[in-house]
């Protein structure tokens, strides 16, 4: 960044250098304070490392260097991601700096969050043992069954994968079919305005009566949401695309079906995915219901299970499990979906 | 490059749309009858309402006539097809692609993409977008949306090129730079063009003909053919006249007092 002062403002520029140019210089008073702020995160979590040394136990706490190890590894993880954005500043890509900096706050707090909850559960035993385990408790707990949480963790994956990409697939084809067929719209709709109402979890009991087995039963409430859903927002989707586009598309020679694929349906795009989006909370809503009422296997089975043999330590950490999976599933759906709408984000460039 | 002549015949042409709100039927256009040909550049010009978007309408094949006839060649129009190229108001690009995409839409749409590559590029070339292929179209502003939207229908070497107020939107400055551009284009295939407008200048400095039209019902009342050189000088006395004849012809002259 040795030519900083040389960028005449008519040239290229990219988006960082301008945003360079139009920042004022900080005040070291301001430096400083950025710099507080950077190393916090490491001071919170040497806080959280000591108030978990120095304070003695309340109750009996085994292999108490789980949850040790954890703190540290974060702290180091830290460490590594802070230098490496350094490094990357240094070499002109302040990106990951920025990234780090806005989320810094947050880091902090998680780690004062782990101590605080640490000294209300075995330090002073406020929050009673064993019904809310300290996380050395869960964490040991993850590790000492592992398998199994595995196991159920690929059976509640498998379940979800199979009822939302049916339930998807099914809602495509009728929702674009009522969409443009107002003869297929009018079978259609009374079926919608009947079962849409209906909450996913009402089919359960029903379900455990009728269906041969739990699994495909499980499979069918999760794509009947997934698939109302769906259907839905195709249908408002392809029913509200411009005529224009039409007209436009005709007198360029498009005809028939590729007025459907090529503009009904990338037009009503948007539409469609918040569609997928609000099947998959449904979905996650209805796999967790399903498996603590019927189902015997995957992480809701797992939860209740363990409640049941009162290794409520085993309870939180599918707890966290299931936090762990469906936030990744819903990140992956956000990027699908940035990525298929990225000409949405038109005027910024 | 050789090109193909046409006659383009509207015989008592009559278009009666049903209102929404009621029982009524409004008249749009009333026993029209022309006929144009390549090499000519038509203005259709009048208030709202005269049917002048109908005419194009009907010709690009996106309604049919109530009664009466619209042929080209003497072959009746049944629907659209990209020999009949057309530009809307609003420029309706494709969203969702990106202004190479949209400029091949239309070969692509008749499968005709593979080996033609080439004049997308010219297109790109002709509006000057090169830097924007990979853009969409919400990162345009509407001087370069209506632009790709030009050659997105030029592309196809329309025979009968049909403007539906396609410089409407845009800012004045734009709009003359524009009127030049599509005369640059137009003089180089001498296509028939035909363009609505509500501006009676730009009727006049584009048209090789002015059909005037007047509403209730639509019909054409006066067509005036421009004797005059390209480019035209927006001052000259010829230009005046024709200005004052039009704006007469639509009751919008100076002696209207009387």
């Amino acid at each position: 960044m040795s030519h900083k002062e040389n960028i005449s403002v008519d040239g290229k520029l990219t988006r960082q250098q301008l945003k360079e140019l139009e920042t004022k210089k900080m005040t070291p008073l301001q430096k400083f304070f950025e710099l507080v702020i950077m190393i916090l995160p490491l001071v919170c979590g040497i806080i959280a490392i000591l108030e978990y040394k120095l304070i003695p136990d309340k109750s009996m706490n085994n292999n108490p260097n789980t949850y040790l190890w954890v703190l540290v590894g974060l702290v180091i993880a830290y460490n590594v991601y802070g230098w490496f954005s350094a490094y990357r500043r240094v070499k002109g890509d302040k990106s990951v700096y920025e990234k780090l900096r806005f989320r810094a706050p947050l880091y902090s707090a998680l780690f004062l969050l782990l101590a605080f909850y640490d000294y209300m559960t075995i330090k002073t035993g406020v929050l009673t043992q064993p019904f809310v385990p300290c996380m050395n408790f869960i964490l040991n707990a993850a590790i000492r069954d592992y398998k199994m949480i595995l196991e159920c963790t690929v059976h509640t994956l498998w379940l979800l994968f199979l009822g939302y990409t049916s339930g998807v697939v099914l809602g495509l084809i009728t929702g674009i079919t009522c969409g443009y067929s107002k003869r297929c719209r009018y079978w259609v709709d009374p079926v919608i305005k009947f079962l849409g109402p209906i909450p996913t979890s009402t089919w359960i009991p029903i379900m455990m009566v009728v269906a041969s087995s739990l699994f495909g039963g499980a499979v069918f409430i999760i794509a009947l949401g997934s698939w109302f859903a769906v259907t839905v927002a195709s249908m408002t989707g392809i029913s509200n695309v411009d005529k224009d586009y039409f007209e436009a598309a005709r007198t360029l020679g498009a005809t028939g079906r590729q007025l459907v694929f090529r503009v009904a349906i990338p037009h009503a795009m948007p539409s469609i995915l918040s569609g997928c989006t609000q099947a998959m909370s449904s979905s996650c809503t209805a796999i967790m219901i399903a498996e603590m009422l019927g189902v015997k296997a995957g992480l809701g089975w797992y939860m209740n299970w363990s409640k049941s043999w009162a290794s409520y330590d085993k309870m939180f950490a599918a707890l966290f499990v299931i936090c762990i999976i469906f936030t990744l599933v819903t990140k992956g759906l956000e990027a699908v979906k940035r990525h298929v709408l990225r000409w949405q984000n038109g005027a910024e460039k | 490059m050789e090109e193909k002549k046409v006659v383009l015949k509207l015989e008592n042409v009559s278009k009666s749309f049903a209102k929404v709100e009621n029982d009524d039927v409004t008249h749009a256009l009333s026993s029209v009858s022309t006929i144009m040909e390549s090499g000519e550049f038509i203005s259709l010009v009048g208030p709202s309402g005269c049917g002048k978007s109908t005419i194009l309408r009907l010709v690009a094949g996106l309604i049919h006539p109530t009664t009466g006839s619209v042929t080209v060649d003497g072959k009746e129009v049944e629907g659209p097809a990209p020999d009949r190229g057309m530009v809307f108001q609003k420029p309706t690009l494709f969203p969702w692609l990106t202004v190479e995409k949209n400029i091949a839409f239309s070969l692509q749409m008749q499968g005709k993409l593979k080996g033609n590559e080439d004049r997308v590029e010219e297109m790109i070339k002709v509006i000057g977008l090169e830097n924007f292929r990979e853009d969409y179209p919400a990162q345009l502003s509407g001087g370069m949306a209506q632009r790709v939207a030009l050659v997105r229908s030029l592309i196809n070497e329309p025979n009968i090129l049909l403007l539906d107020e396609p410089l409407g939107a845009l800012d004045a400055f734009t709009r003359m730079n524009m009127q030049d551009e599509i005369l640059k284009i137009w003089r180089k295939r001498k296509q028939l063009a035909i363009m609505v407008t509500h501006d009676v200048d730009e009727a006049i400095y584009m048209g090789t003909r002015v059909l005037v039209m007047d509403a209730n019902p639509g019909r054409i009342v006066a067509d005036i053919k421009i004797e005059e050189e390209f480019p035209r000088d927006r001052s000259s006395a010829a230009f005046v006249a024709y200005r004052n004849d039009i704006l007469n012809k639509l009751h919008f002259g100076g002696n209207k007092a009387e």
